[in-house]
């Protein structure tokens, strides 16, 4: 090589370096690294295609007008693809003796390809970043060796600046992620009304809720209002599996159990209605077990429907206490048209009834044991009395010290009305 | 989770092992997904070796049967123990799967 190049390749990869040291974007990138390969390789013009795992294809933008598009196409296919798919380097004196080459773009362009020099960008790692591709020559000949070790220099240079944008998008995206499901957990959480006391000019009852989020948003949730002067009704509800789906499956739920409440309506119409609602176009299976009480404020009846969800409790003023029956009924969205049962039950003046989602009876220790119904059991006894404030307060914290350090998988949510007549 | 899968005559038989919660739940709705993708439309899922099922376990179910029924398919699930069971019963899943008591009967309802 005469040093004359020499100094001239040594200066045009400094220069490469200091252009792609500052960019951060792969959008911006991408032309800067080809502006600076077509310069130094004193080529016609240049293109790079990305390597994208996911789909085993590449992919380049390129001008289209005024803007620009994106194409694809699999690894294996033309000369680029080919060499994504073998790792080596093709340095071809004129594209239409190699049958590689597709013809299609020079047409459409108007553009006559004759030498090309391709080669793979290989990451530290050994994987692969993408493939860069230099195409004509200024001289008129073809590349020769000092090209390919320069051009090997420029593409170890440019597979680090994208890897570096790839990885530095990705984290953003991931964050981005997490920002926005953050929000849909507060979202939701905001659904839930959490002014207590509730009814602070109501002394014939007393009711508190409570939930412990797990982790990652879930589809646990509770929800009671007064029907009407006399009548005050309490719903808890489970959204199977987690996540954004749960979550939104959730407003729903609970949007269209409000939205069937109708005075004088029995809970077992309230849901067969949102059912109904729930099951049209359902087509991931998504449900939603609930348990509806009505509280008839003046006697103490409890009118109950009980949707697939865990049996409430039934406590007494001493702390005796019992799973209420159940009724007929399936989790909401399962499936149309489906008949709902009723029971009724009445609370004396003390009595209550504790709502829970299975958080509660399934959490678990770091040994893998449950909480269980045992010990929820042995717990309402003890509290005897307190108000439920403190009970459902107490409750939690109860489940709280027998979980220990052992990861909360499942929200945790408890709603307890009393009858003080 | 360590899901096996066989084939006797007509009928495609899956074994999960552990547990079908959330964490594992995908997976499972994975490699039914695939066996449907392979053509198959007459499903037996032995719980013989599971031991626990979330709700996000029965959605992956109640998922595969609505797809199988509208395609003419069917799912049928066998060898619950007493704890699966009752998780079925609670949520008021019994009555729309059909259940049998162990393998061979469940490749007969199939």
């Amino acid at each position: 090589m005469s040093e004359n190049r020499q100094v001239r390749n040594l200066n045009a990869l400094l220069d490469v370096a200091k252009a792609l040291g500052g960019e951060m974007q792969l959008d911006n990138l991408l032309p800067i690294i080809l502006q600076k390969t077509t310069e130094v390789m004193d080529a016609d013009r240049s293109s790079l295609f990305i390597y994208d795992d996911t789909t085993n294809e590449l992919w380049s933008k390129v001008a289209e007008g005024m803007g620009e598009k994106e194409i694809r196409f699999p690894v294996g296919i033309g000369i680029a693809g080919d060499v994504a798919k073998t790792l080596k380097t093709a340095n071809i004196p004129d594209a239409y003796e190699d049958d590689r080459f597709n013809p299609a773009f020079d047409k459409k362009s108007n553009y006559r390809t004759k030498s090309v020099l391709c080669m793979p960008m290989i990451n530290n790692d050994g994987s692969l970043v993408g493939v860069v591709q230099v195409l004509n020559k200024m001289d008129g000949g073809a590349f020769d060796d000092q090209d390919e070790n320069l051009l090997e220099a420029l593409s170890v240079q440019a597979a680090v600046a994208i890897q570096r944008a790839q990885l530095l998008e990705a984290f953003v995206e991931k964050q981005r992620i997490q920002e926005s499901l953050k929000l849909a957990a507060d979202i939701q959480m905001g659904m839930l009304p959490k002014n207590f006391p509730a009814f602070p000019e109501r002394d014939d009852f007393d009711l508190f809720a409570s939930i412990i989020p797990a982790k990652e948003v879930g589809g646990d949730f509770y929800d009671f209002f007064l029907i009407d002067e006399d009548h005050l009704c309490f719903v808890i509800g489970d959204v199977s599996g987690k996540g954004v789906p749960a979550a939104l499956f959730m407003a729903v739920t609970k949007t269209h159990v409000a939205a069937s409440t109708i005075p004088g309506v029995e809970p077992s119409d309230i849901l067969f209605r949102a059912n109904n609602e729930l099951s049209k176009d359902n087509d991931q299976g998504m449900f939603c077990t609930i348990f509806y009480g009505i509280l008839n404020t003046k006697t103490g009846e409890v009118h109950y429907s009980n949707g697939g969800h865990n049996p409430p409790y039934i406590v007494r003023e001493d702390g005796t206490n019992e799973q209420v029956e159940g009724t007929m009924g399936i989790a909401l969205g399962v499936m149309d048209e489906m008949d709902f049962g009723v029971n009724a039950i009445t609370l004396k003046k003390g009595d209550s009834m504790y709502l829970y989602t299975d958080g509660v009876n399934e959490a678990m220790d770091i040994g893998g044991n449950e909480y269980s119904y045992e010990r929820l059991e042995e717990f309402l006894t003890s509290t005897a009395g307190q108000k439920t404030t403190d009970i459902v307060a107490g409750s939690l914290s109860d489940i709280e010290v027998f979980v220990g350090n052992a990861e909360q998988s499942d929200d945790i949510t408890v709603l307890m009305v009393k009858y003080t007549g | 989770m360590e899901i096996r899968d066989k084939k006797e005559g007509e009928v495609a038989i899956i074994e999960p092992v552990g547990r079908i919660d959330t964490n594992t739940s995908g997976e499972f709705e994975d490699k039914i997904v695939e066996v449907m993708d392979r053509g198959e439309t007459r499903f037996v899922v032995d719980l013989k070796e599971i031991d626990y099922i979330s709700s996000a376990g029965l959605r992956v179910f109640l998922m595969a049967a609505k797809k199988l029924k509208s395609s003419g398919g069917s799912f049928v699930l066998c060898s619950m123990s007493d704890h699966i069971k009752e998780v079925f019963d609670i949520s008021g899943f019994t009555p729309i799967f059909t259940i049998t008591p162990d393998q061979a009967s469940g490749a007969e309802a199939a």
